[in-house]
């Protein structure tokens, strides 16, 4: 029996686990997916929203700007790096200044600090180069960045350490209430709780209508994003879109961007499509013609066109889609459920959820909380001991950090210098990797230019030595993706499966 | 601190040649640096035949012509340390290496040859839609997976980009009992070897589409399939012309990139054709007393060439310290490529100190019947070869002899054209 089970391990799962393992409760987070952080929040903007373009009054614009403010206590309380390198939203005719100065009325009247209308000499003071059409723009200078799935391991790292049990591969069918909570049915087993907490993404709507007889409905939205060789990581500085007026996609984006990451790869996008599919995160031709062809168009504008006069094709590495969890009530839906006590919704948090989703945790705990009179326990770790990864050492500490553990000798990655000490350490660590992605996820390995096109056979290898397993049996993604086949024509185990 | 007359980084065909000839030409304290847990480089995962024709006159497997390298090296008893990543480079020749054994190392040389090779181009380069699934690799890691690692990446494939090491792949898979059912080629023609077209697709009647390619990727966990369709001119899909095709394996052979970060790390200049550094007929880098040869170079299609090219610069490193580290650079011809030809290496000439003829080996854009290769001295055509066919997938070479050279005292620049017949 378990006091708080959360549903979903993204953003919103974790920053719930990681609040609520503040309290003396026994809190389990179930997942569908073979690796925390399966949907969302492993593909999107990575972008930590100032919160200037929230519509003021929404919970999307408080939430936004109370989250932005919390990152940097976050992030270094957990180790994962953000940096506030802001955002600028550029005009090209008088309408986009139109709707710049609209927004910085809108960021003030959100309470975004810092926001201000520039010209274009000003913007050149912030950025030493724009295209001669750029007249002036929008400076946000607490925009900044995160990757979001690196954010995600390290708060439900966290939760773990201070006590929340995990369950992957457990897929929530079906859920009863009784009188002293829920029941709750995965593909795997069933589970009790006094309190639920829905954070399950697009799936969001489904789980709240198991339960509720407020019905809700999330319509998956689909926003793609190019990926650049971290070469160009010197030109690419602030979060820079074009003021979103006539975009092709329209409202549904922040508009079309271009930002830098926190790995120095460059991220440009995206687009937003409606869709069916509440998994189907597939890239498609025509998003990414649509990104492709608006960068060939305007790259023109941009800083990096000083340096790299027209769009590098050529310096494509990747490409990922991600889905919104768009309420069709345009807005977050959180907190406890007016027909079912004790059950919480954490749902259509899509964009700015990324940035919201710590300061909405926090609020929805404090209320259950303050209502259910859950008690702070005195033995809450909230920062996370974390190694530097072997990339970011300097010589010395890569000297010393061979001399301690042989296997930093041993590059794996090549492209992204990730060392086979990183990878098992990624097996070993407290929410372990199972699978090829899953070490990708936390150690980067497969994620530079070549694309694990080397690795991933070896960091294969390194799990099946590490989880003493066949290397037929090592997947890329959990079950179903297996890798490796045996030889000589030896069907019979794939064909059973 | 110890300096090291030549290191050489990477310890394949290239540079086990250039280490070799450096020894024979008088370099002494010569060490290789090698990442992989042995000597070869991509050789060791070419088990079929067909190396070293021009070479030793006999067809030999990839591993066979690796070991001939290396049992001379271990003859000549010249240094090297495998599972030894080198990390960084500059032109004041200080290399940085890890490995498990000694760690972080940094070592100095006199001269240094780049020989890194290369590697290939992945799925996200090409930006194909779709999933994300199991079962996409590329050509060389499957053929990794099956000659070295011992398994099999998949049974129903589809190959995508008719390079060597695709081509080669067809075979190879289809021997280990998959069914290969289409080899799909964007362009017209195929960028491989018209050898491996024969033996390794028609033999065992692979059919190979040109102007056709992966325009969707499907399945969730492993690949379920693939969707082909033909492309036009500005390499677009034609609307109904998509055809699904079921299958758990995708191989990749859609180019080789010369493996250059940390060249480019260094400030040493590439060539943006070649993505290998710009160098003089030495090999030598525009960085002093920094060589390079091989794939990482320019991409090779015949391993015999690497050799003679390693040889070549391994030699020149020696003569360079000879030399007392002092090039002679005063004169510099440019060779430009030009109507259709699209690099050259080298991409400088250094007459004065050319004693030797000059091997220019380029590459064409696309493919040429019965047309000339040109060579023109600043303006003038000093040689017009008819050829009866010029293709992207084979590498051809100009060999101009020193006098043709010495007799244009203001030589400025040598262009080697493709004109039609
Ligand atoms: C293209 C794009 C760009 C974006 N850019 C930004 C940005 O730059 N800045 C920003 O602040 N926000 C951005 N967002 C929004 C942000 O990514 C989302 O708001 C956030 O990731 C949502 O997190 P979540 O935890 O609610 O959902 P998810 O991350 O989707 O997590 C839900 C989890 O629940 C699991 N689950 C679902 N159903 C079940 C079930 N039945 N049983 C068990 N588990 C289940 C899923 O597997 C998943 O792991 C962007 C979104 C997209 C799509
Ligand atoms: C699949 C395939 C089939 C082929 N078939 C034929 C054929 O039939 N006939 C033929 O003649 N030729 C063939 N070739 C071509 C020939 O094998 C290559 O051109 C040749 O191997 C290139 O030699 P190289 O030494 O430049 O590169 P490689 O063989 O790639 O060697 C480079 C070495 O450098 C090492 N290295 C790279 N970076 C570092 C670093 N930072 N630190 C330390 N070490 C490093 C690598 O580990 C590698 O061992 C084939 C090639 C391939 C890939």
């Amino acid at each position: 029996m378990y006091d708080a089970i959360i549903i979903g391990s993204g953003i919103s799962g974790a920053s719930l686990a990681y609040e609520l393992a503040a309290y003396k409760l026994r809190i389990a987070v179930i997942e569908k997916g073979s690796d925390i952080c399966s949907g969302t929040s492993r593909g999107n903007s990575a972008t930590v929203h100032s919160g200037h373009d929230a519509a003021y009054g929404t919970q999307k614009a408080l939430y936004n700007v109370m989250g932005n403010a919390m990152f940097d206590q976050l992030c270094s309380d957990l180790k994962v790096p953000f940096i506030r390198n802001g955002t600028i939203l550029f005009a090209i005719n008088e309408a986009d200044m139109e709707e710049v100065r609209r927004l910085k009325h809108n960021a003030d009247k959100n309470h975004v600090p810092g926001v201000e209308v520039l010209d274009r000499d000003g913007l050149l003071r912030i950025e030493h180069y724009f295209g001669p059409d750029v007249i002036g723009g929008l400076y946000a200078p607490t925009g900044g960045i995160v990757c979001p799935y690196t954010l995600v391991i390290a708060l439900c790292e966290q939760a773990l350490r201070n006590h929340v049990d995990f369950f992957l591969n457990n897929k929530v069918m079906c859920i009863q209430k009784n009188a002293t909570g829920f029941f709750v049915t995965t593909n795997k087993t069933v589970f009790q709780t006094r309190f639920l907490f829905n954070c399950a993404g697009t799936h969001a709507d489904e789980i709240n209508n198991m339960v509720s007889s407020n019905k809700i409905t999330i319509l998956p939205r689909k926003g793609e994003h190019i990926l650049l060789d971290k070469k160009l990581a010197p030109y690419v500085r602030a979060t820079i879109s074009q003021t979103p007026v006539n975009l092709p996609s329209g409202g549904h984006t922040k508009g079309m961007g271009i930002m830098p990451s926190v790995d120095k790869t460059i991220i440009l996008g995206c687009d937003a499509h409606d869709v069916t599919d509440k998994d189907d995160t597939a890239t498609t031709a025509i998003g990414l013609d649509e990104i492709t062809s608006y960068f060939e168009k305007n790259w023109r504008h941009l800083p990096i066109s000083e340096k790299i006069p027209k769009f590098p094709h050529n310096r494509i590495i990747n490409a990922f889609g991600g889905l919104r969890p768009h309420s069709t009530t345009d807005d977050f839906i959180i907190g406890e459920s007016e027909d079912v006590a004790g059950f919480f919704n954490m749902a259509g948090i899509e964009s700015p959820g990324l940035t919201a989703a710590p300061a909405i945790a926090k609020k929805i705990v404090q209320d259950a909380a303050e209502k259910y009179h859950f008690e702070k326990t005195d033995v809450f770790i909230p920062t996370r001991d974390h190694v530097k990864p072997f990339r970011d050492m300097n010589d010395e500490e890569r000297r010393q950090a061979v001399m301690e553990n042989k296997e930093y000798g041993d590059i794996v990655c090549r492209c992204e210098m990730v060392t086979k000490a990183e990878i098992k350490a990624a097996i070993h660590s407290p929410l372990g990797a199972t699978n090829v992605n899953a070490v990708k996820m936390r150690t980067r390995a497969g994620m530079g230019r070549c694309q694990g096109g080397f690795c991933s056979p070896v960091v294969a290898k390194i799990l099946a030595e590490e989880l003493s397993i066949d290397l037929t049996e090592v997947t890329q993604s959990g079950e179903g993706s297996n890798i490796f086949f045996p030889k000589n024509g030896n069907q019979a185990k794939r064909n059973s499966q | 601190m110890k300096t090291y007359d030549l290191i050489v980084i990477g310890g394949g065909p290239a540079g086990m040649a250039a280490a070799i000839s450096a020894r024979e030409n008088g370099c002494e304290d010569v060490l290789i640096l090698e990442r992989g847990s042995s000597l070869g480089g991509i050789l060791n995962q070419c088990i079929h035949n067909g190396f070293g024709l021009l070479t030793f006159h006999e067809e030999l497997t990839g591993p066979e012509y690796a070991a001939r390298y290396a049992e001379k090296i271990c003859a000549l008893n010249i240094d090297y340390q495998l599972n030894t990543t080198v990390i960084r480079i500059d032109r004041e020749k200080k290399v940085t290496a890890i490995n498990a054994d000694k760690g972080l190392q940094i070592l100095q040389s006199k001269t240094i040859i780049l020989a890194m090779g290369c590697r290939e181009r992945p799925r996200g380069a090409l930006n194909i839609p779709g999933s994300r699934p199991a079962g996409i690799f590329s050509a060389g890691t499957a053929q990794r997976i099956i000659n070295i690692d011992g398994y099999m990446p998949g049974h129903n494939v589809v190959i995508l980009g008719s390079g060597d090491i695709g081509l080669i792949m067809a075979r190879r898979m289809t021997l280990e009992g998959a069914k290969v059912k289409v080899v799909a080629e964007l362009m017209p023609y195929s960028s491989g070897l018209k050898r491996n077209i024969v033996q390794c697709l028609d033999d065992f009647g692979i059919p190979l589409k040109f102007r056709t390619s992966v325009v969707k990727i499907h399945g969730d966990k492993r690949l379920t399939g693939v969707t082909l369709a033909r492309m036009d001119d500005r390499n677009k899909p034609i609307p109904d012309t998509e055809e699904f095709y079921e299958c758990d394996t995708l191989l990749l052979s859609v180019g080789l990139i010369p493996e250059n970060e940390i060249s480019d790390e260094a400030g040493i200049p590439l060539d943006p054709s070649t993505c290998g550094p710009v160098v003089n007929n030495d090999f030598e880098t525009e960085a002093e007393g920094i060589f390079a040869c091989g794939n990482v170079l320019h991409v090779h299609d015949l391993v015999d060439f690497v050799s003679q090219e390693a040889a070549s610069a391994g030699k020149n490193a020696a003569c360079y310290i000879r030399r007392n580290g002092l090039s002679n650079k005063e004169r510099t011809v440019r060779l430009f490529g030009s109507d259709g030809v699209r690099y050259t290496v080298p991409q400088i000439l250094n007459p004065d100190r050319k004693d030797e003829d000059l091997t220019v080996r380029f590459r064409v854009g696309e493919v040429y019947q019965n047309a000339f290769i040109s060579v023109f001295f600043n303006d003038q055509c000093i040689l017009r070869r008819k050829k009866p066919i010029v293709t992207p997938g084979e590498m051809e070479l100009i060999k101009l002899r020193k006098e043709q050279i010495n007799q244009f005292p203001d030589l400025k620049s040598i262009t080697i054209k493709i004109e039609k017949g």
